[in-house]
């Protein structure tokens, strides 16, 4: 049964945020693996809006034809367009976030400018529903 | 951690290893979603730090990680063993910590190990390879013994 779709504003409580998504994706029917994977993408992009945004952001997760989506919003801007296309070095302190978002996700779609950020996280939804990356 | 230096905390050791065999806590601190508590143990006649972080740790709570940990790093234990069973979650900022202390103890020729990861903290050791710098292992006893 396809589920409804669930919006969410958000400050700091990524904790909150976090099992909101969680508990979403194991009801559309994505597996554990990759419910863990969806988790921590948008953690990832909620936590930008906490070190990067001026005020809060909004998550709104729907269920579409065979995928999960996560489209997260905030006033924040991205200025590099390749962020999250690079793995980072260990040695890097930043920029893990975005490429491990590129990693887990099947689709991310990022959408910034002056007026603010959007970021929407696609999540197939398989058949048999297996993790795309090896455990 | 109020008005501890490094000093402090070696004085501490001190006190803790006088305790015949396996140590007290030194501290249980929780900070929002993260509960970190750290004692003093030996295996085999090798003392080594044990810090048990438990919840949830992401960027709203990594700054305190991160000076807990590098706290414990400053007294400068030969090996500072993380117990990461009890935490459920990890984000980037959290691996940072982790990876700036791995950094620290390294300079010193000081050992950081990592036990027991959940399968979310487990997966981003994974994605961002740090578990290839950082040895992760089983058991505290099997880290231990290194």
């Amino acid at each position: 049964m396809k589920r409804g779709p669930v919006s969410v504003s958000y400050t700091t409580d990524l904790s909150a945020v976090r099992a909101v998504v969680h508990r979403y994706a194991v009801a559309a029917g994505l597996s554990d693996a990759r419910a863990i994977d969806l988790v921590l993408a948008v953690s990832e992009v909620a936590a930008n809006t906490v070190r990067h945004a001026r005020s809060g952001g909004r998550l709104e997760i729907w269920q579409g034809t065979g995928e999960i989506v996560c489209r997260l919003s905030d006033g924040g801007t991205i200025a590099d367009p390749l962020a999250g296309r690079r793995q980072p070095s260990l040695d890097d302190l930043s920029g893990h976030g975005l490429w491990i978002v590129h990693q887990v996700c099947d689709k991310v779609e990022i959408r910034s400018g002056a007026a603010g950020t959007t970021i929407a996280l696609h999540m197939a939804l398989h058949a048999g529903d297996g993790p795309r990356h090896a455990p | 951690m109020p008005g501890t230096g490094p000093g402090m905390l070696r004085d501490r050791r001190a006190r803790v290893r006088a305790i015949p065999r396996r140590s007290a806590v030194w501290y249980n601190k929780c900070v929002d979603l993260l509960t970190v508590s750290v004692t003093a143990r030996e295996s085999a006649g090798h003392p080594y730090t044990l810090v048990e972080v438990g919840g949830e740790a992401d960027v709203t709570n990594s700054d305190e990680l991160h000076r807990l940990l590098e706290g414990e790093a400053a007294a400068q234990p030969r090996m500072l063993i993380v117990d990461l069973s009890g935490l459920r979650f990890m984000d980037s900022s959290a691996l940072h910590a982790l990876l700036r202390v791995n950094r620290s103890l390294d300079r010193q020729g000081g050992v950081l190990a990592l036990v027991s990861p959940q399968p979310a903290v487990a997966k981003m050791l994974r994605l961002t390879t740090a578990d290839q710098l950082i040895p992760v292992f089983g058991t505290v006893a099997e880290a231990a013994v290194g």
